[in-house]
């Protein structure tokens, strides 16, 4: 019951602040138009013709397999949605610890009798409902659209979903760290996007360290690279699974989920301890 | 009901250190409308905050019907009204009290009703459904007060309860508050309206910087003084030069007479002057200081010290 009334708490912020709303609005008309603007002239398997918004659809290297048309569109859009979703997820979700923790209103929560912990976590759980829910509703909606247009139906597109949601979280927990720390929702924001700018070169770790003049410099750009997340590499993976041509591998997406974790462990920890 | 031995509790601002609470004692027991008071900044909001497990002590106890009050199961049936506090401005009033409702673990049929019975005690009941947000100070002061109920409180805290409301809202808040205190409700008040916790506890402390400096009975700090109301049946003038001449000093306010005596036999002496000059005493009653000269008193001679 209290977990429940700690997740329809935080729908009812997103719906309050429009964030939901925002975010329903923007993939409603994204999925409009592709249902009805968007139309694909399919014969003998290969994709002949198309048009959007009534206009047609040029193909340079002649008629396309559907299929291969189907898994590189998705896998664009997963790859976009990587770096967008993300990005939206935390602008939505951002100001949830500090408008937590403003004075006069965390009395009001920690007051009641719920752990700290069970509070914290509530919330959590409600921004996962959250952007799980949104992002299976434009995800589900592309997967199903495109599949009834063309037949083509490629499970790995939603599986991708997985994985963004997977990114996500460990950036939410990062979020909530911070937010636990500083109280700010621009800091809140503000570093997550920060942390994805800088983890994305780290993938290049090796070159980068072998450039430094310093072996203590060297290690500090490895160690980075093994404890933050690994931006870069799981996008590879993901984009590259859509396509089927790879299959994620385990252990940058399990440090991802690791950082991920021990933020929010570090998270729940200092909340315990603070004074309000 | 609610103990503190030896309470510390310092705070890190940039690395020094201020200490908001030095070795305060208290008891309060079952039943009891205790009131605290103390200058801004003399640290009762910590101290409640302490007592609720909002902020941790840097040493000593605090115990809440024995327990630490830190373990979230020593706040069950525990209400609180913290100053100034801000619902989420996006949830309606019964919505806010079905939220914290569900918080405190209270079953959804109990929830309904007491949300709906509260709402209705308060005053609230025709702006159930309006957003917080678009509550008068006054009225979210109400709904804090219905939310600190809503689990029927064995222990009650209220920081300034009576903050930012109108003199009706005011009685309200107080009626409120002795109706809850009937049900053998523990109720702890900060507060710095004096004449509020004058009229509405028992038992009140002191604090100044940090410290219990006093605590007593009510009745028990504001003493009687060598002064008394008198009022005439009369609007006959005093006969001040007789008055003055048995030893008692006249002023005189709000159309009654006050006297300060040296001792019962000069106020004796008095009204023998007044009968003798056959003035009608229709009222002679002694005045008691009040809690504000009290605490005044106090924290002046501590001030000093």
């Amino acid at each position: 019951m209290k977990t429940w009334a700690l997740i329809v708490d935080t729908w009812r912020e997103a719906l309050a602040r429009y964030t939901l709303l925002g975010f329903a609005l923007v993939s409603s008309l994204f999925l409009l138009i592709l249902t009805f603007a968007l139309n694909l002239d399919i014969v003998d398997g290969s994709l002949a013709a198309g048009t959007l918004f009534g206009k047609a659809l040029e193909f340079h290297h002649g008629a396309q397999a559907i299929d291969t048309v189907v898994v590189t569109g998705q896998s664009i859009f997963a790859g976009m949605l990587y770096v967008l979703g993300v990005f939206l997820a935390v602008f939505a979700t951002g100001s949830q610890v500090p408008n937590l923790q403003t004075r006069g209103t965390v009395d009001l929560y920690l007051t009641r009798p719920i752990t700290r912990t069970h509070l914290l976590l509530g919330r959590f759980l409600g921004a996962i409902t959250l952007v799980t829910v949104n992002l299976l509703f434009l995800c589900g909606g592309v997967f199903v659209i495109i599949s009834l247009k063309t037949g083509v139906w490629n499970p790995r597109f939603l599986v991708a979903m997985g994985l963004i949601l997977v990114v996500f979280l460990s950036f939410l927990g990062f979020m909530y760290l911070v937010g636990v720390l500083s109280s700010s929702t621009p800091l809140s924001i503000m570093l997550p996007y920060a942390l994805y700018m800088f983890s994305f070169p780290l993938a290049a770790h090796d070159h980068i360290a072998a450039a430094m003049d310093s072996r203590f410099w060297a290690n500090v750009v490895h160690g980075l690279y093994w404890v933050l997340p690994k931006t870069a590499e799981v996008g590879r993976d993901l984009t590259g699974y859509v396509l089927g041509k790879a299959t994620p591998t385990l252990l940058p997406l399990a440090t991802t989920a690791a950082f991920g974790a021990l933020c929010l462990a570090a998270a729940v920890v200092i909340f315990n301890r603070k004074s309000f | 009901m609610i103990s503190v031995r030896g309470l510390v509790k310092d705070f890190r601002h940039w690395g020094r250190r201020l200490r908001a609470l030095d070795g305060v004692d208290l008891e309060v027991r079952r039943g009891e409308v205790f009131g605290l008071l103390g200058a801004n900044g003399a640290g009762k909001t910590t101290l409640i905050k302490v007592l609720l497990g909002l902020a941790r002590p840097t040493e000593g106890e605090a115990r809440v019907r024995g327990r630490d009050p830190r373990a979230a199961s020593a706040r069950i049936r525990v209400g609180y009204l913290p100053e100034g506090h801000r619902f989420p401005g996006y949830l309606t009033g019964e919505g806010t009290l079905r939220l914290f409702g569900r918080l405190a673990g209270l079953p959804e049929r109990t929830l309904e009703r007491r949300a709906a019975e509260l709402l209705d005690l308060v005053g609230l009941a025709d702006r159930a459904r309006d957003r917080v947000g678009r509550y008068s100070k006054g009225m979210t002061q109400r709904l804090g007060l219905a939310c600190a109920l809503l689990d029927e409180p064995d222990v009650l805290f209220l920081d300034e309860p009576t903050d930012g409301v109108d003199p009706v809202g005011r009685r309200q808040i107080r009626d409120l508050l002795l109706a809850t205190r009937a049900t053998g409700t523990t109720i702890f008040i900060n507060s710095h309206l004096l004449s509020e916790v004058e009229r509405t506890c028992d038992r009140v402390a002191i604090l100044h910087h940090g410290r219990v400096i006093r605590q007593g009975t009510v009745e028990g700090l504001t003493r009687p003084t060598q002064r008394f109301r008198l009022r005439l049946a009369t609007d006959a003038p005093l006969p001040a030069e007789q008055l003055q001449a048995v030893g008692a000093a006249v002023s005189s306010s709000n159309g009654a007479f006050e006297v300060e005596v040296a001792d019962l036999e000069t106020l004796n002496r008095l009204v023998d002057t007044l009968r003798a000059e056959r003035l009608l005493i229709a009222e002679i009653s002694p005045l008691r200081a009040a809690l504000e000269d009290v605490f005044v008193e106090v924290v002046g001679e501590e001030e000093a010290r």
